[in-house]
């Protein structure tokens, strides 16, 4: 589950990640961080389920970081898209390839919102919603 | 000359001039309706199974195919007159500007024109799909006033509708085979080839391989000046050899032109490749009419047999000096994966195969259809066409010209104090780092000893910057000026060949000594 934590002024320079870590063991990953002296913004991959990951959402929101469900990372348009490729090759993780047709796949599981695609992509049709 | 079938190979035994069947009996047999048409993929699997010799007996034409970024595109426009009427002198249409060398009302809307307000996001490619999917479009123009055309100013909108001519006229389209691209330097690269990553982070290529038109009949025996194409979803013809044609080295091309009000948004895109500008995606194909066994074999060629060097972009020079990395088939790159030093780099195109196929099929379709029928070339293209690079007649600056050659430098194991020190007798805010042999090893700007006396470190080897940007004497300072400007800093020690320091050269130097491009 991808998930984007937002910290007010108030607990931006708090630990309270790594404490979350510590206490739950779930080897959250940071794909994407924002941190400055007023706000914190992280997006992480949490790889957990149910009420493992509702506990790890309570004990965020106990801490006083917001947290939001990113549902998607990517969205292709792909009536636009003219499986050109420009997106395959830079992406670090290979969630975007070719299918034996020549047409664009886009494997979300490996996909961690780092954008190359977004900027690689010459008729801009991949967007990141959230 | 890798495309063309040299004497003693396998088809040259037989009279492979000999002609089996002519453009006006393709013609008759389109009529007929019992033509045989296939793509080149189709073709390669014919020709794999029962060979080239049955391939060329049975089928009649070979249909290819290319879409791709083809930045040397763009549209002739006449407006036709407003009442009362302008001469127009500048002239955009969504911002973008035209080219208004011309007529009062023509213009030439290039494809990699940016907008003035939307920079890269937007320009004359844009315009172009626009213009072909009907939308309508903000036209502006200014003009200083004639006693004929006495209007200075105009705004309206148009839509191709409206226009007397939208003629696509592209002066260089459909490149043969393109060399691939890789980065050898440790930042990103954003390119015309796309984004390059660090460290031969990967390979980027262009172009349809063996559905590439030019590739599909490389002695150009069937292709040349007359030839009615697939451009853009309509019909268009070749009008000669594109700018830069360099048949010799495997780099063809062609400009073509086609009526824009009959043409597909589908097959022509306006792109952008970032922080490197817009462009055009344009779906080009030809036709090959199988006149000869030496077509037929051209027509046959396969991605394995299709070979482009790998240039390394990271190095900023012309692109034919651009290092070969290493030469590689179009069936490698399109595999995923090519082996740079001995290590598997990811590869991936910038021109759409998918496109491509369906270009080779379209035209199949209309062939089989008989709405489009092959024209004989009215010349042939040159086979061979000297691509010369521009010659810098005027001295140019170079780094030698503005450095200092005197360099006040120090040893990684002096101490930051007396580096302070040395820093403000001088008055300089840059002290290399040399080894014994005066080779560079660091850096430390006077901005790095300020912060390491706060944090009271004591070495200068503790806090100096061991990846130092660097400068040659012979570059151009324009070249070296934007390097020191993308790595925000303002000083470059000057190296030689084996990295011993022979100058340094400041943002200072630069601003003191250079005077609208010489030095004072």
């Amino acid at each position: 589950m991808r998930m984007k934590l937002i910290y007010s002024p108030e607990v931006v320079e708090k630990p309270i990640l790594a404490e979350i870590i510590l206490r739950t063991g779930i080897p959250i990953n940071i794909l994407e961080a924002k941190v400055n002296a007023q706000k914190g913004e992280l997006v992480v991959s949490i790889p957990v389920s149910g009420k493992q990951l509702d506990d790890a959402i309570r004990m965020f929101e106990k801490a006083g970081v917001k947290t939001n469900i990113l549902a998607r990372t990517l969205q292709i348009d792909m009536n636009r898209c003219t499986s050109c490729g420009a997106c395959v090759s830079p992406c670090p993780t290979k969630a975007l390839r070719f299918k034996p047709d020549w047409t664009i796949e886009f494997d979300e599981e490996r996909c961690v919102a780092c954008r190359v695609c977004v900027d690689a992509c010459p008729v801009k049709v991949i967007t990141v919603p959230g | 000359m890798q495309y063309l079938i040299s004497e003693g190979s396998e088809m040259s035994s037989k009279s492979e001039g000999e002609v089996i069947r002519t453009i006006e009996e393709i013609n008759d047999k389109i009529k007929r309706g019992d033509i045989v048409v296939t793509t080149a993929e189709e073709m390669i699997r014919l020709a794999e199974s029962s060979g080239i010799e049955v391939a060329a007996k049975e089928v009649d034409v070979v249909t290819s195919g290319t879409f791709g970024a083809m930045c040397s595109s763009g549209a002739f426009l006449n407006f036709g007159h407003a009442d009362p009427p302008i001469k127009m002198t500048k002239c955009w249409l969504n911002d973008v500007p035209l080219y208004k060398g011309l007529a009062a009302v023509d213009g030439y809307l290039g494809a990699t024109s940016l907008s003035e307000t939307r920079g890269f996001d937007y320009g004359g490619g844009h315009v172009i799909e626009d213009l072909v999917s009907g939308k309508k479009i903000e036209l502006r123009a200014e003009s200083y006033g004639t006693d004929c055309y006495p209007r200075r100013h105009i705004e309206t909108t148009v839509t191709i509708d409206d226009l007397n001519q939208a003629v696509l006229l592209n002066p260089r389209n459909c490149y043969q085979t393109y060399d691939a691209a890789t980065n050898s330097t440790d930042r990103v690269l954003y390119t015309y080839m796309g984004t390059l990553l660090p460290h031969y982070g990967n390979v980027t290529f262009s172009g349809a391989g063996q559905l590439n038109p030019l590739c599909k009949d490389g002695n150009y025996e069937t292709i040349g000046l007359g030839t009615r194409i697939f451009l853009g979803g309509g019909i268009g013809y070749i009008v000669g050899e594109g700018t830069q044609h360099s048949p010799q080295t495997g780099f063809g091309t062609l400009m073509v032109r086609g009526d824009l009000k009959k043409m597909n948004d589908r097959y022509l895109r306006g792109a952008t490749f970032h922080k490197y500008g817009v462009t055009l995606y344009v779906g080009v194909g030809i036709s090959i009419p199988i006149i000869n066994d030496r077509v037929a074999a051209t027509a046959c060629l396969r991605d394995e047999e299709i070979l482009v060097n790998i240039r390394d972009y990271g190095v900023p020079v012309r692109p034919d000096r651009r290092p070969v990395v290493r030469r590689v088939s179009y069936k490698e790159l399109r595999s995923g994966k090519v082996v740079i030093n001995e290590k598997d780099v990811p590869s991936s195109s910038l021109s759409s195969y998918q496109m491509a196929i369906e270009i080779a099929e379209v035209l199949k379709k209309w062939i089989t259809e008989e709405t489009f029928f092959l024209t004989k070339p009215v010349e042939p293209l040159p086979r061979h066409t000297e691509f010369k690079p521009l010659e810098l007649r005027k001295r140019e600056l170079t780094v030698l010209d503005v450095m200092k050659k005197e360099v006040f430098t120090a040893s990684p194991n002096e101490e930051i104090g007396a580096a302070a020190r040395k820093l403000i007798e001088r008055r300089i805010d840059h002290l290399p780092i040399v080894d014994r042999e005066s080779k560079l090893i660091g850096i430390v700007t006077s901005w790095d000893l300020a912060n390491a006396i706060a944090q009271e470190k004591k070495w200068l080897n503790e806090i100096m910057t061991r990846r130092v940007i660097t400068a040659r004497a012979d570059e151009s300072i324009d070249v070296v000026a934007r390097r020191m400007s993308q790595h925000n800093i303002s000083g470059v020690p000057v190296v030689n060949e084996t990295n011993q320091i022979v100058g340094i050269l400041t943002t200072d130097d630069i601003s003191r000594k250079v005077v609208g491009g010489i030095a004072k």
